[in-house]
Formats: C-alpha cells, structure tokens, sequence
C-alpha cells in the first residue's frame, strides 16, 4: 500500500505566522500586547481585554504531560497504531496537542515533563513531544 | 416569563433499528414523521414548522415538505454541533410554538450511519482548516480520540480506573437487552466482557463506545393549549367510533408493505412502537401529550468542537452544567424532582461526567449511582432505560426523547411504573441541550 501522506493543517489568515512559525521550528502563541495574555489557540481578539493588538511570542518549548490517550484502533491511514497523542500543558500556559516520541504505544505519567521537538513533513514541520530524561512510562 | 409546561410532544415516531436500513434516510425520516403525525392525530398539512440537527445530513427540510406535499413552512431552523443539538431541536421547536411562530413543528433525526456514512469517520487526508487543523495532523481524528483525553484526566483526577468506565457500559446494554427493538438485545455484557473489549484510544475499550446505526426518530411539538385540544379530539373521535378508520386510512397511505421491520416480522403495526412499545399491541387510541416543562441549550467557556482542551477542568462537561443550571431554573425543579434519565451515551466517562454536571453526584462520584443499584430500573433515577446508544442504538439523541415520552406515557417496554419526570441530555464535549419532560401539568 502507497504511503498516505498525514493530514497537514491549512493556514488562514490568522492561522498564517503560526504554522509558518512551526516551518521554522518555532512554537509560537500571541501574546496581547495591552494586557499580556496569552491565548491558544489562534484567534483575532484577546478574549480578556478584547484587544485586537498582539505579538507573537516563541514558547520555551517545556511543559507537562496534562493528559493522553494511547490511540490503538487505526482509523486513519496515515497513521499507523499504537500511537500516543499528548495533551501537553505549556510553560505559557496553553495546552497543546501533538505525538509522543519514544516506544510505541507508551503511557506517560499525567505530569511527566516533556520538551518540543520537530520533525518535516511535506507540506508543514510539526512538533512532537518527548520526555525529559528521567522520566518514565509504562 | 418562562415557557415551562408551554409546549408539548403529541406524537412519536421510530423506524426500526438496524446495520442497513436498505432505504434513504429522507424516506426513513418521512415514515417516521408520519407515525408520529399520526400518532399526534395530525397531518402534514397542520404542520408549519420543522427543526433539525445540522451534522452530516442527505437532505434539507424542502425535501421533506416536497415529499409530504406540503406548499409553506412559517418556522424553519438548524441546530448545529452535531449529538449536542438533539434536544436543542425540540427547544426551538418550543420557543416557535410557545411565541406563536408556529402551531406544528416537527423534529427528526434520520441515518444511515452505519451502512453508508459514519459519524466518527476521519478524512482521508489533505489540509484541514478550521479547528481540526491543530488536532488532525498530530493523529487525534475521531470522537473517541477527542474524548478520551478528557476522560483520561477524568479517571486521574478522580482515581478511577476503566472499571468506572465499565458500570455504564453493563448497566445500558442490561436495559438493552430487554428492548426487543436494541440492536443489543438479548445481548447483554458483564464487566469482564467490558475490561475484555479491545482498546480503541486509551482509556475507551469498544464497549465504552456508542453503536452506529441506521435507522430514524421524529416528536411533533405544539403549544400547551393546541396539546389539550387534540387530547380532546382524540377522546371526542374515539367515542364516535370514527379513530380505527382514520388511523387506517393513515397506514394504507403511509406504510403498508414498505417497512422491512414491520413485513419482515409478520404485522407489528408501525404505530406500536410509539404506542405500546413491541409488547404493546392493540389500540390505545391517540398518544397522550407529554409536557415540556423546560427546554434549554448550553456551553462553556473556551468552548471548541469536542477540544475544549483550553478549559480550566477537563473532569467536568462545562457545557452540561450550563444547561443544567437553565433547565432547573426553568422548570423550577432541582435533581431530586427528577424521576429518571436518558442521558446522551456516546461514551462511557461523558455519561459519568454528565450525571455529575445534572447534579445527581457530586464531582467523580457517578459511578457510585451504578455501585449502589441507583440507576438501575427499580432505583430512584432509572438510566437509559431503552439501552441508549450503547445498547439501542445510535440516533444522536433522538431515541432518547422518544424513549422519555413513552416513559411519561407509561407504554416504554421497560416501563417504569408511575414515572412523572425525566431528564433528557444530549451529545457533550460539544455545545448541549437538554429537556425535562413531564407526565402531567
């Protein structure tokens, strides 16, 4: 069987400098530029101060395991089971979603830290999450 | 103002539920529409409004009126977010008849889920915009897998294990295999045969996840007063000898030969289903009303598409207890006025969640309504008692509302004796509804 490319995202107009940010290995969230919240995921307005003003600030990359689930029925082609997929809280505060590298099917603890890393695909780099050393999954 | 005990179900509808219904869903919906006009002692031409659900539909309400000849609709609407908007049908129904809008107004669900498009099916590939386009290319692409990360920091937060998840499951298929019209029927499950099931994203094994289903259920809803008339007319009919020839002429036009449940299994009248449920035969004249007593639509904060990944708690369905606290208010009742409950079984943890949210447990505590024998049919909230989607089948919602009308009108086959109350919820981990239904006013 040919290999199914993953679904990749596609970018609108305010989804743009975010995934362009991924291409450069850069996890990127706004940050209100009058009240200084951070928001995720993407969007025009801060929903605390309504401003339309924001910048775009690069995450540290560090988080923690917030929640997971080991996916193991196969219902996408492109993906091949067991896979896990992280929910992992931000430094920044925002909880972001992407793969979990390491053995297949592993279980992190819920609070294990993880870091950002990146792998290319054809049409976006995404990042991918691995734990930090020293922490385990069963 | 509050519109409680302003509205009313007269009729219900059901086709049978199968793995390959063997015809369109516009005329699985239509047959079902009929049954539940009829059984409301109404016709097409009363009806001028038609709410429906907006996920993943063949067809509009034209085609409907098209088909049941109809020339005008007054009130035409759509609610959106797929299991979440079962209810929410019926509440615009309510605001439409309650505000004058409308006099009629009929809601269906209709599918062919599992034999032609399933709900939960992802996408082949490409792009993906809108909000899949953060969660899709990481591999989280179905329902399930959305749920599971909230029911995972569930049972974390909570020191649950699967099991927890397993009491919904054996408790709903219990009731399933009593309904001969279940998918599951005489198929009930144990908790080994729950911890026994394949995994389908951690913590969700396949008997933690809903049924697909094809099949289709619709309620007419009419004001209050328009409710006490045709119970009215159906008495001054019925004492004129004159409802057996009109019902009949109903069927000779509207089902003969055309149902594969009702010709393939020897002359169950199509009505019998809203009627008298399989046991109910004979002829109980026109349905009796079943009142509104509230009807509400809610969210939550940072509210996405089954992805509300941004919320404070993810161990709780902030969407579920809006609506909750509206239909309360509402109806003037709290959980203890409650008789029963038909609440929306997608998966497992979201029925824990929800009994949670209605306020029936406190936080992580549903699972004990399971261990003390609450929920079960003789408890003091009875659960799911036709087996839900779990056990029933999966009609996004819809089988629930009827199943609480045939409960109010005392003609469910696990018929709970005396029930007054009950609580319909809809699809959570996405914008809600929910109903309270009552007996009596």
């Amino acid at each position: 069987m040919a290999e199914v490319v993953r679904p990749w995202p596609l970018a609108d107009r305010d989804t743009g400098p975010f995934w362009e940010a991924q291409n450069r290995h850069e996890l990127a969230f706004q940050r209100c530029a009058k009240c200084a919240h951070v928001r995720y995921p993407v969007g025009p307005t801060c929903p605390e101060c309504l401003s339309f003003d924001f910048e775009w600030v690069q995450s540290s990359g560090r988080g923690e395991v917030y929640s997971y689930t080991v996916v193991q029925h196969q219902t996408h082609p492109a993906f091949s089971v067991p896979y896990t997929v992280v929910l992992a809280e931000m430094e920044e505060g925002p909880r972001v979603i992407a793969q979990l590298r390491g053995p297949e099917g592993a279980r992190p603890e819920i609070g294990a830290k993880v870091r950002v890393e990146w792998e290319d695909g054809p049409h976006q780099a995404l990042p991918v999450f691995v734990l930090d050393s020293g922490q385990r999954t069963s | 103002m509050s519109i409680r005990n302003r509205a009313a179900i007269v009729g219900i509808g059901q086709t049978e539920f199968s793995k390959d219904s063997g015809r369109s869903t516009l005329r699985m919906a239509l047959e079902c529409i009929l049954e539940a006009l009829d059984d409301a002692g109404l016709r097409p031409k009363d009806v001028d409004g038609i709410v429906k659900m907006r996920a993943n539909d063949d067809f509009f309400e034209i085609d409907l009126m098209r088909s049941l000849g109809m020339e005008n609709l007054r009130y035409f609407n759509e609610i959106p977010h797929g299991g979440g908007a079962a209810c929410g049908t019926v509440a615009s129904a309510v605001a439409a008849v309650a505000s004058g809008m409308a006099d009629v107004v009929v809601t269906f669900r209709s599918l062919n889920e599992r034999s032609e498009r399933r709900f939960g099916e992802s996408s082949a590939g490409g792009g993906v915009g809108g909000w899949m386009q953060y969660y899709l290319p990481h591999g989280l692409v179905t329902p399930a897998q959305w749920v599971a990360i909230f029911a995972q920091r569930y049972l974390h937060e909570f020191g649950h294990t699967t099991e927890a998840l397993g009491l919904v499951s054996v408790l709903v298929r219990k009731h399933a295999a009593t309904n001969p019209h279940a998918m599951m029927y005489e198929k009930p499950v144990t908790m080994e045969d729950h911890q026994n099931s394949r995994w389908i994203a951690e913590p969700l094994r396949l008997l933690d996840c809903t049924l697909d289903t094809d099949g289709a259920c619709a309620a007419i809803v009419v004001s209050a007063e328009k409710a006490k008339r045709l119970e009215e007319e159906g008495r001054r009919e019925k004492e004129e000898g004159r409802q057996e020839q009109v019902r009949g002429e109903e069927i000779e036009r509207g089902y003969r030969g055309q149902s594969p449940m009702t010709g393939g299994s020897g002359g169950v009248p199509p009505t019998s289903l809203s009627r008298g449920g399989w046991e109910g035969g004979g002829d109980r004249g026109r349905g009796k009303a079943v009142y509104i007593g509230a009807a509400a639509q809610g969210t939550g904060s940072r509210t996405e598409m089954m992805t509300s990944y941004q919320r404070k708690s993810l161990a709780k369905l902030e969407e579920a207890e809006a609506t909750a606290r509206e239909l309360y208010r509402q109806a003037e009742m709290t959980p203890a006025d409650i008789g029963m409950a038909q609440v929306y079984d997608h998966f497992t943890p979201f029925v824990l969640m929800a009994l949670e949210a209605y306020g029936f447990a406190g936080p992580g505590e549903a699972p004990r309504l399971f261990r003390e024998g609450r929920v079960e049919l003789d408890g003091d909230l009875p659960l799911n008692t036709h087996g839900g989607h779990l056990g029933e089948g999966y009609l996004h919602g819809f089988g629930h509302i009827v199943e609480a009308v045939r409960q109010l009108r005392g003609t469910a086959v696990n018929q709970v004796p005396g029930v007054k109350t009950c609580l319909v919820t809809s699809g959570t981990g996405v914008p809600t509804s929910g109903l309270i239904l009552a007996a009596e006013v």
